[in-house]
């Protein structure tokens, strides 16, 4: 192979990826009455589908947000811009849009028990993010004593 | 921060550009004007012992501590 795989190139993949799970994200907006009337006719259960079509927009929105915030990252990381305070606060949303997504199916959990593990993979992921989050802020201070150490 | 670098006033009586300096001394000019403008948030003794070297002075004719109220 001529053309080596390197970060560069892998960037532009995860860049391409994060736009297309957005666009993805928005398309689904106009789908969830479809998805809910959908689930209502399939689950046999009783009907939910007005708190369903509640949870599912704001946790499409929430993801939205999520998506929207993780392409800010990527841009700066494609500047070369990776361990400043603004991608701590990329990072910093994102979990609590994680946890917002885990609220809202944690909610659902009175109607739908099968919500709960919606909810704690959402929590998880966020949990994840927060540590990344202090991770980051610390080798920003790092950078910066490096930095400004004459 | 609470430590002050009066590394201009000490240029000043000796009478000695930043450039020069900064050459002098081997760093950058950027790294001499955050030393000057107190940006800096720690001087390695290497470039202390030069400053001092160049500018025939004292650590203390160049840091001074100022506390805060």
């Amino acid at each position: 192979m001529n053309q080596k795989w390197n970060s560069e190139k892998s960037l532009f993949l995860s860049r391409c990826l994060t736009i297309a799970t957005l666009a993805l994200g928005i398309a689904s907006l106009f789908c969830i009455p479809v998805i809910t009337e959908w689930y209502d006719a399939v689950s046999g259960e009783e009907p939910i589908h007005i708190v369903l079509n509640i949870v599912l927009y704001l946790s499409a929105m929430l993801g939205i947000v999520a998506l929207w915030q993780l392409r800010a990252l990527l841009n700066r990381f494609a500047k070369q811009q990776v361990f400043v305070t603004e991608n701590a606060a990329c990072f910093r949303k994102i979990a609590w849009c994680c946890f917002g997504v885990a609220l809202l199916w944690l909610i659902l959990t009175f109607w739908r028990f099968l919500a709960f593990f919606v909810a704690f993979i959402a929590a998880f992921a966020g949990l994840l993010l927060r540590v990344m989050k202090n991770m980051l802020e610390a080798a920003v201070e790092m950078r910066e004593e490096n930095d400004y150490t004459i | 921060m609470p430590i002050i670098v009066n590394l201009d006033v000490m240029m000043a009586k000796r009478k000695i550009s930043a450039g020069e300096l900064a050459e002098r001394v081997d760093i950058t000019p950027a790294n001499l004007s955050i030393l000057k403008n107190n940006k800096a948030k720690a001087v390695r003794f290497s470039t202390l012992e030069a400053i001092c070297r160049e500018l025939d002075c004292q650590p203390g004719d160049v840091l001074e501590y100022v506390k805060n109220e």
